[in-house]
């Protein structure tokens, strides 16, 4: 029998690469039914083929890549799929998404899912084409940066139209956060899958389709789409939207520092005087020569770069970000624009993680003005802050682990571990992952979503823009009159624990759809009813027009994902900030003086989560009411259950 | 005998993000399926030179696709515009062969030729890019000659592959 939902492929691969067999199997339709797709059916997948012994480099890991019933069927934006795995860089969960062209094409080649096990003996690729799926010689590919790889394997199948997702030399050379890049300049970044592919030989996947997909009821499908895409034209969104797609997310760089919120100087503050010169202005009128958009999104938020003359001139090519700024920039104290662009492209070829390569990077620099690293240490590099040469000569050197390079590969906290003594107060992670563009001195919740995150410390799981962009009607109608006013306010921790338990919830759902978080996290256009509106008319699975249904799947993925963390050591204690993030007050810039409440958010975002507030794991009837028994009877024979 | 072809699709690439929602929107149109390889546009992209233009049929005066197809199964529909008759279309792909644009393709399910028909005069890929890339203009003078920029891209793509080809 065929699958029953529709706007999924309905297949999933087996694939197990020790013995160079791929097996095609039909979807679960528990998977679509109970965790919809992506993170959702990955965090399924992981937790019943990982344990807390399975090291994250061993053929017993494996590599989820998945889709959702949103990719590739005109929702906008859902040109989007995810990796997930058990992180080489943090030991925890890992997972990380990207947009493009892949995902699309990848269902439309007929598969939802694919699990890599095991490890191949030699280089390979995975080849999807209509239906079929092969392990392909990957040898010629081996030490190829990511552009030249995606070239030759086009050039090789004598089709354009291939769409990869590949690891460059950084993943093969297993540096602890190498990414994997989708077709040429998006990239799936954090936690280091990347490096998880390297270990198994696969230098990645290249798909073709045209088996196409279906709706269970496309006229209704259609209309609800229509509807959601209404309120996507709302006047409401009109200014954030117009500067996405003007300057994508480049004009964050403006927005956060005059909050003072851009981490500057390895974070020791949140406001960057000469922000101006890698901000969306100066992007735009030098380097800026076209806008782009990911599979059938109507917000476009990407663009082209080509850099005319200079020591760093490139492109076309994919522009930097706003992380991608921030890291090579601000908190390197680096203002040279194009160097920053030339940077982010390298990590892209290199396939590194733009965020924890600057943030390694930062870190190092930092050390060096502690006098805790010195020329014996760099091998004569000079660290000092915005030395734009010794930037570019460390990227290198992090891809092919060589030298100093080999102690930033491993990123902040495992290399503060080893230089030892006070180097530890300067690696700002949680978890292990280098923190993101945000700083929750100058944001409260921030905070919460850094040391909640399943991931580290990082917003994608869990940031609210609610507060930061103000929206007083779309806070209300979430959570009522009387909190409002709280919730509004950046620097109150009042009510900020239910605010990231919703918003946590909210981008499981979007993750698991998958979708991008532009038009949920910012601006706040999508909410739970958007999924019960379309998810039923398109695949046909009666349960999600249901709005509470969503929300229970939604609190089902977040609590199996906290669960796959409390079996490899997660407790309240690691749900924590760095020093500098906790600790330290914002010493300059509008924030000045900030520090989070994190004690007490923590404690609010328990009670709503369903867990102990003592030691952040979950209450036996939670998972119970979620369907999570095989969890609940697992973590109880850990003791890990209240 | 037939009504005037009054309007054609003009496409500026300049405004052209490569979204490809006009392909998704034209498969469900024509198909019912999210199917942008069974698309009636098409939008050819190479990256590395940042190069993105959506390819569709010109609705020529003369058009070449009608000429070379053997078995006559190019023919007007009651809007006077050209449309592959599949029950006549044995998917001998002459008319692809001698469209010089593009702008007639085989269906990679049904192995038949497909072209654009203007939706009946109501084109799905207008409504569906919202970049505004996409126009609906007279078949004027000025109409073709707006048609005929999005045209000068594309043999400029070609011009520079064949110079490659050469090399
Ligand atoms: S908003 Fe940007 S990242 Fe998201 S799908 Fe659209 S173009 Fe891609
Ligand atoms: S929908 Fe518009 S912007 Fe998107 S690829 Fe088609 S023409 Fe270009
Ligand atoms: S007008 Fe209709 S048939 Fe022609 S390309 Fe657009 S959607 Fe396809």
């Amino acid at each position: 029998m065929t699958f029953p939902y529709k706007g999924y492929a309905g297949q999933y691969l087996d694939i197990d690469l020790s013995k160079g067999k791929v097996l095609k199997r039909k979807m679960e339709e528990e998977w679509a039914r109970l965790y919809l797709g992506g993170t959702g059916v990955a965090a399924k997948i992981l937790w019943d083929r990982t344990g807390p012994k399975t090291n994250p480099f061993s053929p017993q890991n494996i590599v989820v890549v998945g889709t959702g019933p949103l990719t590739g069927v005109m929702f906008s934006p859902s040109g989007r799929f995810m990796f997930a795995s058990k992180s080489p860089l943090t030991g925890v969960w890992a997972e990380s998404h990207a947009g493009g062209f892949f995902g699309p094409e990848m269902k439309y080649a007929g598969v939802d899912f694919i699990i890599f096990n095991g490890r191949s003996p030699k280089p390979v690729y995975l080849f999807l084409r209509d239906g079929k799926a092969e392990l392909l010689d990957a040898s010629a590919l081996w030490g190829r940066e990511t552009a030249e790889t995606t070239d030759m394997i086009r050039e090789q199948h004598k089709n354009p139209e291939i769409e990869t997702a590949v690891i460059g030399p950084a993943g093969e050379n297993q540096v602890l956060y190498s990414c994997i890049i989708v077709d040429y300049y998006r990239a799936a970044g954090r936690t280091g899958i990347g490096a998880v592919l390297g270990s198994k030989n696969v230098k990645g996947i290249a798909a073709s389709g045209s088996l196409g997909l279906e709706a269970y009821d496309m006229e209704k499908y259609l209309a609800a789409n229509e509807g959601e895409m209404e309120k996507l034209n709302d006047p409401l969104w009109k200014e954030s939207l117009s500067s996405l797609r003007r300057y994508g997310t480049t004009d964050l760089v403006a927005i956060i520092n005059e909050i003072g919120r851009l981490p500057t100087k390895n974070h020791w503050t949140g406001f960057y005087e000469d922000a101006d010169d890698i901000g969306p202005e100066a992007i735009a009128t030098k380097f800026r020569i076209a806008q782009e958009a990911c599979h059938g999104c109507a917000i476009g938020c990407k663009y082209i770069y080509k850099i005319m003359d200079g020591p760093f001139v490139g492109g076309p090519a994919g522009g930097p970000e706003y992380e991608t700024l921030m890291a090579f920039g601000s908190n390197c104290m680096n203002n040279d624009l194009a160097s920053i662009i030339h940077l982010g492209t390298k990590c892209d070829l290199l396939g590194l993680d733009t965020i924890s390569c600057g943030k390694s990077i930062s870190f190092a620099m930092d050390l060096w003005e502690q006098g805790i690293l010195t020329e014996k240490d760099t091998g004569g590099l000079d660290l000092s802050w915005g030395n734009v040469d010794s930037m570019v000569q460390l990227v290198e050197m992090i891809a092919k682990r060589e030298g100093l390079g080999r102690l930033l590969s491993k990123g902040v906290r495992k290399a503060a571990e080893k230089i030892g003594g006070d180097a530890w107060k300067y690696a700002v992670h949680v978890k292990g992952l280098e923190a993101s563009g945000q700083d929750p001195r100058a944001h409260q919740s921030v905070g919460l979503t850094y040391a909640t995150n399943v991931r580290g410390a990082d917003h994608l799981r869990s940031l609210s823009s609610l507060e930061e962009l103000g929206y007083p009607e779309i806070v209300t109608q979430r959570f009522g009159e009387e909190k409002t006013e709280a919730i509004l306010d950046i620097m109150s921790p009042r009510h900020k624990g239910e605010l990231v338990w919703d918003m946590e919830d909210l981008y499981a759902i979007v993750d698991s759809a998958v979708i991008c978080k532009y038009g949920t996290m910012w601006p706040p256009v999508f909410y739970f009813d958007t999924f019960s509106n379309v998810i039923t008319p398109l695949t046909g699975m009666k349960e999600w027009s249901d709005p509470k249904y969503v929300r229970r799947t939604a609190e089902r993925i977040s609590h199996l994902r906290r669960a796959f963390n409390h079996r490899l050591g997660i407790t309240r204690k690691e749900e924590t900030l760095p020093k500098r993030l906790l600790q330290d007050p914002m010493p300059t810039g509008p924030s000045k003086g900030g520090l989070p409440d994190l004690a007490e958010m923590l404690d609010e975002y328990y009670d709503f989560r369903g867990c102990d507030r003592e030691t952040g794991y979950p209450r036996k009837e939670k998972l119970l009411e979620l369907g999570l028994d095989y969890v609940a009877k697992d973590l109880e024979q850990r003791k890990m259950l209240r | 005998m037939f009504k005037d072809l009054t309007k054609i699709l003009a496409i500026d690439v300049e405004k052209c993000t490569g979204c490809r929602n006009c392909e998704l929107a034209c498969s469900i149109h024509h198909t019912g399926t999210f199917n942008p390889r069974r698309a009636r546009i098409q939008v050819i992209k190479e990256e590395r030179k940042d190069l993105v233009v959506p390819i569709v049929c010109l609705q020529c005066e003369s058009p070449l696709c009608e000429k070379a197809c053997p078995n006559g199964a190019i023919q007007r529909n009651e809007f006077g515009t050209l449309y592959v008759n599949n029950e006549v279309c044995i998917g001998c792909q002459n008319c692809v062969a001698a469209c010089i644009y593009g702008g007639i393709e085989i269906d990679p399910y049904t192995r038949k030729a497909i072209k654009c028909d203007l939706c009946g005069g109501d084109p799905a890929c207008i409504k569906a890019c919202d970049y505004g890339a996409i126009t609906f203009v007279e078949s004027s003078p000025k109409g073709r000659l707006q048609r005929a920029k999005g045209v000068e891209v594309l043999s400029q793509i070609f011009e520079a592959s064949f110079a490659e080809a050469e090399e």
